[in-house]
């Protein structure tokens, strides 16, 4: 079998320093003095406001936009030395508005890539099949249609595996899920992270959603006005402690459920089995969030821990949630009455 | 050589001017006349079809295929039913002008949100008031629009209808072809080609006027 | 004002054929089917009359067609030229990002769409002489601002998106002129051809006046003689010219259009 069937390559490490885009005409610069090491496979979450310079960022590593000064590598070569055309057939990119090409079929805008590439008509052919069965869209539907044929969300997946076509070791993607509506922006999220796990690209996502970036990342880097890093951590380490005043705003209320949706309920330290029959279960590999959920709804009561097979293994109740998170951020109201 | 031919034109100017400012004068008349006639019937029949598919299609269509009729074979077409004069130059102004203006009205009926037209309708407005204070107004900017096209084509073609004995700056033209070969020829051309490209882009200019004046301030971009 | 003007009025004459209803299938069967009612009652009416011998002298095939070939020739000619010229120069345009640049040529266009044809005609007839070659250059000038305008415009009205995706992917400008930008401009660009076709009939009529031939003698003979069949004539065929040229650029439009759009 052809290559593309074998093992995809693994990421590639991203270095930025001092990286600065400076408009002409502008007093500062759009980004200012950017540096970040991103190790391979990781996937980097770029959160901020709109305007802050995330996007800019992102477009200077495939040199949409072409930075001032400073540099950039990918797997240690420069990228600014390389032939930006070249370059950018190596990096998968999704942009919000998808930008499929309408006048292609599905099958062709996956193979703009390859074709550029000049990949021979077989090898192109095995890999739009391959890709389309990776994003669970049947080959022998939607190859041959046209984008406007597809729903948004199809169209996104689309988008995706165009981007993966030649099966780039690093993706940029610019609010790929931006445009969807709710429900299927968190199936096309619950879909991409099974991807990722199998692919490990190095990904640097772009987004000014804070959920969709502590649902996704690895590491989160929150930004500021000039692309300022404010805080770059896991998102349970930003959750736990916001570095300053701007991030926890960013963060916002609720930060303690947000890590509960994180963490799952074996890291608790478990209470005695509950022999009760009809009584509300949680799973073992569920979120403490869904356990405080279904907490709830008990009204205090401890609620049971059943494993993968349905057996009750122990209890949890709010003491033993809190635990886990460390008290101090767990307010006294939900913990009951403590001194 | 150019020096005499600009103080030679400049000379032809104050000569004629009298002529040339009655040419323009009939020029724009023939045109405005047109374009009311156009503008009234146009947009009566645009009111009358835009909501009935099958005379929206008709007319639409009819409208296209109208555009695409050489002016100057229709004009030689009235000349046996109407004669020569200022009679066959109306009618057939007013035949070209009609067919942008039943488009854009029809266009612009069309593109009204319904749900505007309903609440007007749910606040009890009969569909005569709701036409005329609600449909109509939101649409005249790109009725306005046509009538603006129309007005560019009916400038052009009233220069060839002076072949059917039509007003206007086309006389000049004519004139000019006609005495081809002495000196005042390229004069009388130049003056009724550049005449009838002024008042067009004074009549367009008069346009965007109009349609600050006549377009509602919250429709105004 | 000049620039929103002319895009007032290229989306004036555009949308016609940007909406498809249900009137372009009346349109696709109902042109030919009028264009050959026209021109048999008509045939059916001359063939009624008897002619006198001034009238023999026009209506008779050989004249008919060699007219009608003279009509043809000037316009396809002229819309050859047009695009090759006003295509080239419409995508050169496109690569200049310059608003002024644009606000010129749209001035131009604009003050071009004012030029009475037959002040051109006659202009260049008066400076230079008479002839079918005056009449193509006049037909020319005439009818190269719309393709023009229209391939400036198509290609601008590209989304934005698509051609950063494009080169985001790796594409040289090059490609992604010839494999995004020009593929989806290409309906627009047709229909400014169509138009210029069009433009292209009516004034070839007027290259009687400067003694270029076509359907146009027809008219003008059957006005100067008062012989009202040869007027009809005359105006009736190129009518029908003007509308089968129209219907067959039609059908191109639809043909070339990229599916998926």
């Amino acid at each position: 079998m052809s290559e593309t069937n074998s093992r995809p390559a693994a990421g590639a490490r991203i270095v930025l320093r001092d990286v600065t885009k400076t408009y002409p005409g502008q007093a500062g610069p759009a980004v200012d003095s950017f540096s970040m090491d991103i190790a391979p496979g990781e996937l980097i979450m770029f959160v901020g406001p709109s305007g802050c310079g995330k996007t800019t960022t992102m477009k200077m590593i495939n040199r949409i936009i072409e930075p001032t000064s400073g540099s950039i590598t990918i797997d240690g070569e420069d990228v600014l030395s390389l032939d930006p055309n070249e370059l950018r057939r190596r990096i998968g990119y999704v942009i919000q508005q998808i930008g499929l090409f309408p006048h292609m079929t599905i099958a062709e805008n996956i193979s703009v890539v390859p074709k550029l590439l000049s990949w021979d008509k077989k090898r192109t052919r095995d890999r739009v099949e391959e890709l389309l069965a990776v994003v669970e869209l049947d080959p022998k539907t939607y190859a041959a249609r046209y984008p406007r044929q597809l729903s948004g969300g199809q169209q996104q997946r689309v988008g995706v595996a165009r981007a993966l076509a030649a099966d780039p070791p690093v993706m940029l993607m610019d609010e790929p899920f931006g445009a969807t509506d709710p429900i299927t922006r968190e199936k096309l999220q619950t879909e991409f992270l099974r991807l990722q796990e199998k692919l490990s690209k190095t990904i640097v996502f772009v987004t000014h959603d804070f959920d969709e970036a502590v649902r996704l990342g690895d590491r989160i880097a929150v930004l500021s006005e000039r692309s300022q890093i404010e805080q770059f951590d896991t998102p349970a380490n930003i959750l736990a402690n916001p570095a300053n005043d701007y991030v926890s705003q960013f963060v916002g209320h609720g930060a303690a459920l947000k890590r509960l949706g994180l963490i799952p309920v074996n890291q608790a330290t478990l209470g005695p089995a509950v022999p009760v029959r009809g009584a509300i279960e949680v799973g073992i590999n569920d979120s403490l969030r869904n356990a405080l959920d279904l907490l709830v709804l008990s009204g205090g009561t401890p609620v049971a821990v059943v494993d993968a097979h349905g057996r009750v293994v122990g209890s949890i109740d709010i003491e033993r949630i809190s635990a886990v998170l460390g008290a101090e951020i767990v307010p006294s109201a939900l913990t009951g009455a403590r001194p | 050589m150019n020096n005499s031919f600009f103080s030679d034109f400049g000379l032809f100017l104050t000569k004629r001017s009298a002529d040339i400012a009655e040419s323009a004068a009939e020029h724009l008349v023939v045109v405005l006349v047109s374009l009311l006639i156009a503008t009234v019937v146009g947009v009566g029949i645009g009111v009358l079809v835009w909501n009935r598919p099958i005379a929206r299609s008709l007319s639409i269509a009819g409208a296209g295929v109208g555009l695409t009729i050489p002016s100057m074979a229709l004009l030689a077409l009235l000349i046996p039913v109407l004669g020569l004069g200022w009679v066959p130059t109306i009618a057939g102004l007013a035949f070209y002008a009609l067919l942008p203006i039943i488009r854009n009205t029809v266009v612009g009926l069309s593109e009204v949100p319904p749900a505007v037209s309903e609440s007007a309708q749910g606040m009890g407005m009969g569909p005569v008031r709701t036409l005329f204070r609600v449909q109509l107004p939101m649409a005249w900017p790109v009725v306005l629009t046509g009538v603006r096209v129309s007005a560019q084509l009916s400038m052009g073609i009233a220069a060839i209808a002076a072949y059917v004995g039509g007003p206007g700056l086309g006389e000049m033209i004519f004139k000019g072809l006609s005495s081809l070969g002495s000196k005042n020829a390229l004069n009388y051309a130049l003056v009724g080609t550049v005449g009838v490209i002024l008042l067009a882009l004074l009549l367009d200019a008069a346009f965007v006027l109009i349609r600050r004046l006549t377009t509602s301030r919250g429709l105004r971009v | 004002m000049t620039v929103q003007a002319s895009r007032d009025l290229a989306t004036a004459f555009g949308t016609a054929s940007n909406r498809r209803g249900r009137y372009f299938s009346f349109k696709r069967i109902g042109t030919p089917v009028v264009i050959v009612v026209v021109l048999l009652a008509l045939y059916w009416w001359l063939s009624t009359l008897a002619l006198d011998s001034i009238e023999l002298r026009t209506l008779n095939w050989d004249y008919l067609l060699e007219r009608t070939f003279e009509h043809l020739r000037l316009t396809v000619v002229a819309s050859a030229i047009v695009a090759v010229l006003a295509i080239p120069a419409g995508i050169a345009l496109s690569r200049i990002h310059s608003r002024a640049v644009h606000a010129i040529v749209f001035g131009i266009a604009n003050v071009g769409q004012s030029t009475p044809a037959i002040g051109l005609v006659i202009l260049l007839a008066i400076v230079w002489k008479l002839g079918f070659e005056v009449a193509l250059v006049g037909l020319v000038a005439y009818s190269i601002l719309p393709v023009l305008r229209n391939t400036l415009v198509g290609l601008q009205q590209v989304d934005s998106n698509l051609t950063e995706a494009a080169r985001g992917m790796g594409m040289r400008p090059l490609q992604v002129l010839a494999q995004i930008e020009l593929p989806l401009a290409i309906p627009v660009i047709v229909a400014g051809l169509r138009t210029a076709l069009v433009f292209c009939v009516g004034v070839a009529t007027v290259a009687t006046f400067i003694n270029a031939g076509g359907l146009g003698d027809m008219i003008v003979n059957g006005l100067k003689l008062q012989r009202w069949p040869v007027l009809i004539t005359g105006a009736v065929v190129v009518s029908c010219i003007a509308l089968t040229i129209d219907w067959l650029a039609g059908l191109a439009e639809d043909l070339l259009k990229p599916k998926g759009l």
